[in-house]
């Protein structure tokens, strides 16, 4: 908690997940919402990023997100703009400064970064992520135990389909992303409750999964023996097929 | 027979298919199968080490990792759900 009474979130990514939970926290009067990224709206994204407008294509996402928002009624002093994306050589220092963590990133390198991070930093951090019908989130605690690492060990080799690739809805993002701020909700809450369940949604079959992600002893992030105890840029770039 | 929860990622290996049956008493033998009907599944989800690292799979609610993994036994009316790592938004 800061001198204002505000807790800090940072979202990382106000993509198609970024931008829902972004809007929905922007309207919780007790929060200050730190925004990290460096984009420019593309009109590829306007299907599902939903603070963006046709004219807003060409300018930068952060200051369209914040027009958005305050126009919808938030308070402009309340939301931070952080130009840049989250990097190994900025990535701790912002997890320092903020309560709470939401990334909705769209590569590997970023998820696992902003998890390594909030967890050396002693954040908390919620997940998101959607691809095609398909969108997930859970949140972790400041602990771990488990976290990202614990579920998925490492960065993915090879490139991966990417949103512009496969494609994603619309609708799978704005449920996500809502299902991400209210985990923010709860962690912020300080509802225990709220950490160590995988949700996934499935839009096709409109199905929703909870499934209890365990912690791994041998988590090189937060088991019984870490060996990730700083940010090294080198691990996070993926490895080739071939390795 | 076990029934296999297809992620999206992967239903282009099984015509679409959201969920396929198959018979096995353990998660190995379900993927052998499976890979024999769906070629290419087996390698989505395997190395020469085991499960990929970046892929979950749940008998139920456990994860096999935390069970005998690709030996955990099976019973019929069991279901397997794979969960795969994703980014995108």
């Amino acid at each position: 908690m800061r001198d204002s009474g505000r807790k800090r979130v940072l979202v990382v990514g106000l993509g198609g997940l970024g931008c829902p939970v972004a809007g929905i926290l922007a309207r919780v009067p007790e929060l200050e919402l730190w925004l990290c990224d460096e984009d420019v709206v593309d009109v590829s994204n306007l299907h599902r990023q939903i603070l963006y407008r046709d004219t807003d294509v060409g300018s930068d996402k952060l200051t369209a997100a914040k027009a958005a928002l305050v126009a919808a009624g938030a308070d402009a002093e309340r939301i931070v703009l952080v130009r840049s994306r989250l990097l190994p050589d900025n990535a701790l220092e912002l997890a320092s400064e903020v309560d709470l963590l939401v990334e909705g990133a769209d590569n590997f390198a970023t998820k696992f970064l902003a998890a390594d991070a909030a967890h050396l930093a002693g954040r908390p951090i919620v997940h998101g992520a959607a691809i095609r019908f398909v969108g997930t989130a859970w949140a972790v605690s400041a602990a771990g135990a488990p976290c990202y690492r614990c579920l998925f060990e490492d960065v993915p080799p090879g490139a991966q389909l990417g949103c512009s690739e496969a494609g994603v809805m619309g609708p799978v993002v704005g449920f996500c992303g809502a299902l991400m701020a209210d985990l923010a909700l709860r962690v912020l809450a300080g509802d225990a409750t709220a950490f160590g369940s995988l949700y996934t949604y499935d839009g096709q079959a409109d199905r929703l999964r909870q499934v209890p992600a365990s912690p791994r002893s041998q988590c090189p992030l937060c088991g019984v023996s870490p060996t990730i105890s700083q940010i090294i840029e080198s691990r996070y770039t993926a490895p080739s097929c071939a390795a | 027979m076990i029934t296999v929860r297809i992620p999206t990622p992967l239903r282009t290996l099984t015509g679409g298919e959201e969920q396929v049956q198959a018979p096995g008493e353990t998660v190995k033998a379900v993927i052998e199968t499976l890979e024999q009907k769906h070629p290419g599944l087996k390698d989505r989800l395997l190395d020469d080490k085991g499960v990929r690292r970046f892929v979950n799979i749940y008998v139920g609610d456990e994860d096999i990792r935390f069970l005998d993994g690709l030996e955990t036994k099976l019973k019929s009316g069991d279901e397997i759900s794979i969960v795969p790592a994703i980014a995108g938004g």
